[in-house]
């Protein structure tokens, strides 16, 4: 079967013509809020200083204390050993 | 795009603006639901947001939004699919709802456009994408293949079905005089 390529650009046109829809202005709005919200959330959280404080925080701040309190730890019971054995 | 990719919401509103009619009228055109449509659109909307910041400088977002929103709708119809398939036998034991009005029959004023609607809709979901990016969005071929994940070849041969099917079926309306008057004949 073979169609006029005339009446088939008719069609499109047809189509190109339909009315656009659109959501009610309450979901509109409750969306734009919404992906607001997520966009500026991921904004902070891409910012260089909250990087950079995560970054800091994880790699150097974090095992910096660990490290401090092993340490206090170690120094008290050797210590505390010291004065039971030493005297 | 680079405003976007920073979070700057007024880009973000400008984009959202343009793109939203566009977008849901081709969700609510492929599922002929409002409440599907409703629900497609704001999952594109978020996606968008959350890939915001890994998209590339380059990217379309014309493009990037109907890919996006065209996948949530084959994901959305192979799930409905398989629940249909499971709730058949179900659903034959209750009574049948009325009929329910679709949104073309609601918001369709004009004969013609209503005729329009309805021989759109009822062509297989992989016609009617095509038509209503390319002719109904403006998309050029190689955009519209990409946002169906086809080749050029592919979606030309597709797009001619398309619109011999759309023909036909226009033609076999009584709104063939209607639209013949209205585009010449």
């Amino acid at each position: 079967m073979t169609f006029d390529d005339g009446q088939n650009d008719r069609s499109l046109a047809a189509v190109a013509g339909l009315r656009t829809y659109d959501v009610s202005q309450r979901r509109t709005q409750r969306l734009r809020s919404r992906c607001h919200a997520l966009l500026q959330a991921q904004a902070r959280r891409n910012t260089p200083s909250a990087i950079v404080n995560g970054v800091s925080f994880r790699r150097i701040i974090g095992p910096a204390l660990a490290g401090a309190w092993c340490l206090a730890y170690l120094v008290e019971i050797i210590r505390r050993a010291a004065a039971v054995y030493g005297q | 795009m680079a405003r976007l990719r920073a979070g700057d919401t007024d880009a973000f509103d400008e984009v959202y603006d343009a793109y939203r009619p566009r977008v849901f009228a081709f969700l609510l055109r492929m599922s002929r639901s409002r409440m599907v449509a409703e629900d497609l659109l704001d999952e594109t909307w978020l996606r968008l947001v959350r890939r915001a910041a890994s998209l590339r400088p380059d990217t379309r977002l014309g493009p990037w939004l109907f890919t996006v929103a065209r996948n949530l709708y084959w994901s959305h119809r192979r799930d409905s699919l398989v629940e249909d398939a499971f709730a058949a036998d179900l659903l034959s034991l209750w009574p049948s709802p009325a009929p329910w009005p679709s949104p073309f029959d609601l918001a369709a004023a004009g004969e013609l456009e209503r005729r329009v609607e309805v021989a759109l809709s009822t062509l297989p979901p992989q016609h009617r994408e095509v038509v209503l990016l390319i002719a109904r969005e403006g998309l050029t071929p190689a955009d519209a293949a990409v946002v169906c994940g086809i080749s050029a070849e592919a979606l030309r041969q597709r797009l001619s079905r398309a619109r011999a099917a759309l023909a036909q079926k226009l033609d076999e309306t009584p709104a063939v005089a209607a639209f013949k008057r209205r585009y010449g004949t």
